[in-house]
């Protein structure tokens, strides 16, 4: 069976609401900006959420095209508090690839 | 930066200025520019904060700063290529301003009037010379040795009059309660010092050492103790003895008491003293003369808005007389307008001659030293005992409580200097014709005698002298010397 047997296609549907759930909030640092570059911009979103499910989102909310998303999950780290571990929140991050001419302005909001 | 005159009237000026984008543009960027090194944004290093999200975070603040800086740098450059001295602060106007055009804005003040110099010489003036009588000396000395009394046991058993000392044990109640402070033991009490509560010393005149007296008294509805205000209280006083008060005798012993070698000398200070009280009262007199003198040769428009302040002060006092009810006699009967008009008069005079002062001190560069200054904060220090270290604080902090100290001395000087030039003549009189002086200058009917009484003036809004806008300097020693000109017949009476 050959690797390159092509991927099909997922269609995603998200409510209005969903859409914007979706989005928590962009990542503005030192390297998100440098990602800006590249047409870039990195979002954190839900850690159930899917690539297909940011795509569908991040279009819908900002009016782009996107070319593709990466995602990631950091681990929350271990912390003690008063002597009891404790664990801060996983964060999932979506690095969003925009199609040429399309652009966000992360730091203005929506 | 342009500006174009569109009124010039009396004393009233009022300016267009407009400062172009451009120029508002590039301040604003290099503001920025310099911000973008400090400022710490999570997410970032220090100083690697791209300029694009630097101008979206605080371009809004920046550019107001930018603004403000802007409006008073131009007025002030404005004023001073006119070489406008202004009477107060200028009111400024911002007509339009939006980001990325330019900004336009009214400029209004007053300006300084021009103050012809009064030919001092054609002053005349008279001072009243008082000398101290030897009565006057012997009434100090009877009052010292009053003071000085001593108390000794009755010769003879009599019935308790007033001025008498009666050695008391009471034990007051209200309501049957007790209090703390109604109640000692062995208690010196002198009738008709008023020490008690009125109505309690009365009671106890007439009755003879070993009596027991129930004191019924009404504590008065202002009194400090808010439980016992108001309430009727009895006392049980037991008198343990009758004391007469006896003046000290007026001789050396007295005088040493009082930290003097002889009687001669005592008597030496006290007319000393009493000398200095009469040269005080005479100059406050004279102040008061060569004020009038002044005001009637200060022929200058007044400022309007310096005038409105110290009305305002003024104004401001009546309304809260009125409300409790201390209006004088003369005013009561007079409607607002009439009043309102008086005062307004009232203020005009002050202004012109605090202005007048200013002036005068400017042109023959009177100055207050820095050790006059000094004097005059210790001087102030002296007033409030214990509290020195907080006094001094405040003032090194408030440099314009400072300049308000420096007001006064500055009023002083000027006041000299003019004294030295004009015509001035002696006249020897006694103290009672001096106070009949004082008085009838302070029942004049130009100032009334309540507005005399230290009006509120109007609050310095000066910077120190230090501040690059020192030409504001100059209303608030103003304000601070039509203050005292006020203040001075309250201090000659006192000093009477």
């Amino acid at each position: 069976m050959s690797r390159a047997r092509s991927r099909k296609k997922i269609e995603v549907r998200l409510s209005e609401e969903r859409k914007l759930e979706m989005i928590r909030r962009p990542i503005i640092t030192e390297k998100t900006t440098l990602m800006g570059e590249h047409n870039q911009v990195a979002f954190q979103v839900p850690l159930d959420a899917t690539k297909p499910e940011i795509k569908a989102a991040v279009e819908g909310v900002f009016s782009v095209k996107v070319k593709a998303v990466n995602t990631l999950i950091a681990k929350g780290k271990t912390k003690r508090f008063r002597g009891r571990p404790g664990r801060r929140a996983d964060i999932k991050k979506a690095m969003v690839t925009l199609e040429e001419g399309h652009s966000i302005d992360v730091t203005t909001g929506i | 930066m342009q500006v174009t005159e569109t009124l010039a009237e009396g004393l009233k000026r009022e300016y267009k200025v407009v400062i172009s984008a451009a120029d508002i543009d590039e301040k604003v960027g290099a503001r920025l520019e310099k911000l973008k090194d400090e400022v710490r944004i999570p997410g970032f290093r220090p100083g690697k904060v791209p300029t694009s999200l630097v101008k979206k975070r605080f371009g809004q603040a920046v550019l107001g700063e930018v603004l403000q800086n802007a409006l008073q740098d131009s007025s002030k450059q404005a004023l001073d290529e006119r070489g406008l001295r202004p009477a107060a602060q200028p009111d400024v106007e911002v007509v339009s301003f939006e980001e990325g055009k330019d900004l336009e804005y009214d400029l209004k003040l007053e300006i300084l009037p021009e103050i012809e110099p009064i030919a001092f010489e054609e002053i005349e003036l008279e001072r009243v010379v008082v000398e101290p009588t030897d009565e006057q000396v012997q009434e100090g000395l009877d009052r010292l040795a009053q003071q000085q009394r001593s108390t000794k046991p009755l010769e003879e058993e009599r019935p308790a009059a007033s001025g008498d000392v009666l050695v008391v044990d009471f034990k007051g109640t209200v309501d049957g309660e007790a209090f703390p402070g109604m109640e000692a033991e062995d208690h010196h009490l002198e009738l008709g010092s008023n020490s008690f509560v009125a109505g309690f010393e009365e009671q106890l005149v007439g009755k003879n050492k070993g009596d027991d007296v129930e004191v019924r008294v009404t504590f008065p509805e202002a009194y400090g103790n808010e439980k016992l205000a108001g309430k009727e209280a009895v006392f049980q006083v037991q008198v343990k003895d009758v004391l007469q008060a006896v003046p000290a005798a007026i001789d050396d012993e007295l005088a040493k008491s009082l930290g003097q070698e002889s009687l001669d000398e005592l008597k030496e200070r006290l007319r000393e003293s009493l000398s200095n009280e009469y040269q005080q009262a005479s100059r406050s007199l004279i102040k008061r003369k060569l004020l009038d003198a002044l005001a009637e040769r200060a022929s200058f428009p007044a400022p309007e808005k310096l005038v409105d302040m110290e009305f305002g002060g003024i104004w401001q006092r009546i309304e809260e007389d009125r409300k409790a009810d201390r209006l004088d006699e003369e005013d009561k009967g007079k409607d607002e307008e009439t009043l309102k008009r008086e005062y307004r008069a009232i203020a005009e005079r002050r202004v012109r001659l605090g202005l007048l002062l200013a002036e005068v001190g400017r042109q023959e560069a009177i100055e207050v030293s820095q050790e006059e200054l000094q004097q005059a904060l210790i001087g102030e220090m002296r007033r409030y005992p214990g509290q020195e270290q907080a006094l001094f604080e405040f003032y090194q902090k408030n440099p314009a409580a400072l300049a308000n100290l420096r007001g006064p001395l500055l009023e002083e000087k000027v006041v000299d200097h003019i004294l030295e030039k004009a015509k001035v003549s002696e006249r020897t009189t006694d103290r009672d014709g001096l106070m009949a002086e004082l008085e009838a200058i302070d029942s004049a009917p130009e100032v009334p005698s309540q507005a005399s009484s230290e009006a509120a003036a109007p609050a310095p809004e000066s910077a120190p002298e230090s501040a690059p806008e020192s030409d504001a300097v100059a209303p608030a020693d103003e304000a601070a010397a039509a203050k005292t000109d006020a203040g001075a017949d309250e201090d000659s009476g006192k000093g009477a």
